[in-house]
């Protein structure tokens, strides 16, 4: 469950379009300890696929991602 | 430095430099015509963004290692030796150029310094100094070319809700966004926004064209990063599900670089036959729009209105005309940006600036020629089919208070197409 989840950073990205979702996220990732997690809000839907794709590249991990709406959450461990 | 990576970058130098790169180092005299044609330099007037001085970087170690007089006099040519400082000074012009070839342009000997600062990107690869967000993008769209099946899914997700917003503006429940459908006449290859999707999906509905939508999209990162492998495997998946879908032609979305990667340099990267027709959206939308497979409203915009030239789709692709002939069907009050077409300032977000937080300011900064632009264009509305210029567009509006709005021509194509249904239901003919 989210609420379990500590969130270590929120980041807002609704509004951005590709590849800015992904940008901010690798940008913002060291912000958080390794084992942090951070919450990303889009509204790109290809941020889906590529956010997934540069976790799965990059050595971070997925904890979750849905869809509310027309916005896209994601929990993201930074894994090193 | 060691001397193995000394030995790569040489290595790197004769495998690339070919007749007419060594032209281009050997005939440059020095005139700075093009000191007056690159924005960077003009809002910077820091040398190490003249053109010249970023060929002659290059030409430096060309000579210390390629020519007998650089080898055993340096001094007398100004030949260097490949050092630390060498590759900082290489990194910085050659990743903050956006690659418009304003210069080649101006230049009275048609130098192309993109070109050779597409050499100097394969050498700071070998020596592993590019910028990590251009990597990991490109790394992410290789990853995602190669586990499509996973992500699929995601994909198609996202699609269902442009389709129900299609099936709204069109007013028709049978509108859809095929995707992998065989046979298809045209394999569209949009970015991921609804702006490119769903506007697409509008016009080939509305001109009732046999489409398929790609899974890939033409943003190539191993293009900016100048890691040719990258940038061909990525530009390949797009050519392998056309070949798989066996359409008769790709069409490139308002992708400036995505469109120029596709039509004119995969071939010579990958070595490999093209076998199909490229073209962009533009020149299929003034194709319905002269064989009237789609209707406007004609003259829908009375504010006054301009459109910029993208870089890689006017001066290095020859799309001049169509976008033009498409906005002044809608558009009562057309202005031209001075000057234009191959003449036109780079708007300063090419080349992959836009994803490098770092050159944030530079970007901005060395964007003022087209904030100088339009201002005295008056425009109020600004065009661009680009996505990468149209972020710029929207930074420079908030940044320099411009007070315009920034569109692609497909959005205002879209929006001004007159929606009109078959008579007779195509679902009902079979």
């Amino acid at each position: 469950m989210e609420e379990d989840i500590k969130i270590d950073l929120e980041l807002d990205l609704r509004g951005l379009r590709c590849p800015l979702p992904m940008v901010r996220v690798s940008e913002n990732i060291t912000l958080v300890p390794v084992g942090g997690i951070v919450r990303a809000v889009t509204t790109d839907v290809g941020s889906l696929a590529d956010i997934t794709s540069w976790a799965n590249t990059t050595g971070n991990e997925i904890v979750k991602k849905e869809r509310v709406g027309k916005e896209i959450v994601f929990l993201i461990k930074r894994r090193r | 430095m060691g001397k193995q990576l000394q030995k790569t970058i040489v290595d790197i130098l004769k495998k690339t430099i070919n007749r007419q790169l060594y032209y281009y180092l050997d005939i440059c005299t020095r005139c700075s015509i093009c000191k007056n044609a690159c924005h960077q330099y003009i809002m910077t007037n820091d040398l190490i963004y003249l053109p010249a001085y970023r060929a002659e970087l290059i030409l430096r170690i060309y000579r210390k290692y390629l020519t007998r007089t650089g080898r055993f006099i340096s001094a007398l040519n100004r030949a260097r030796e490949i050092d630390e400082q060498w590759l900082d000074d290489l990194y910085k012009v050659t990743y903050s150029c956006t690659g418009c070839r304003r210069c080649m342009y101006y230049c009275p000997f048609s130098i192309d310094t993109s070109w050779l600062l597409a050499l100097g990107k394969a050498i700071l690869v070998a020596a592993d100094k590019y910028p990590p967000i251009i990597s990991e993008i490109s790394n992410a769209s290789i990853f995602k070319g190669e586990n499509m099946e996973i992500l699929k899914e995601d994909i198609i997700e996202g699609l269902k809700e442009y389709e129900k917003e299609l099936q709204e503006k069109v007013d028709d429940p049978s509108a859809t966004i095929p995707v992998d459908l065989k046979g298809a006449d045209i394999l569209y290859v949009s970015l991921p926004g609804s702006y490119s999707v769903l506007t697409a999906a509008s016009i080939f509905h509305q001109a009732r064209a046999n489409w398929t939508l790609s899974l890939y999209e033409p943003a190539n990162f191993g293009y900016f990063l100048g890691d040719t492998e990258k940038a061909a495997v990525t530009a390949k998946r797009i050519i392998d599900e056309a070949k798989r879908l066996e359409v008769k032609e790709i069409v490139i979305s308002e992708c400036g670089h995505g469109y120029r990667v596709m039509k004119w340099l995969w071939d010579t990267w990958s070595k490999e036959e093209n076998p199909f027709k490229i073209r962009c959206i533009l020149e299929v939308m003034a194709e319905y729009i002269k064989e009237e497979r789609i209707r406007l409203n004609r003259g829908q915009i009375q504010k006054a209105l301009t459109y910029h030239d993208p870089c890689q789709l006017a001066r290095n692709s020859g799309i001049y005309e169509e976008p033009r002939y498409i906005l002044r069907q809608i558009a009562t009050d057309f202005r031209e940006l001075t000057p234009n077409r191959e003449k036109n300032w780079c708007c300063g977000g090419g080349g992959g600036l836009q994803a490098e937080p770092e050159l944030e300011d530079f970007r901005l900064k060395t964007g003022e020629k087209k904030v100088e632009q339009i201002r005295n264009s008056g425009a109020k509305i600004v065009v661009a089919p680009c996505d990468n210029c149209r972020l710029q567009l929207e930074d420079l509006n908030k940044k320099y208070n411009l007070d315009i709005s920034v569109y692609s021509v497909m959005e205002l194509v879209a929006d001004a197409t007159v929606i009109s249904k078959p008579v007779f239901p195509i679902s009902n003919l079979d």
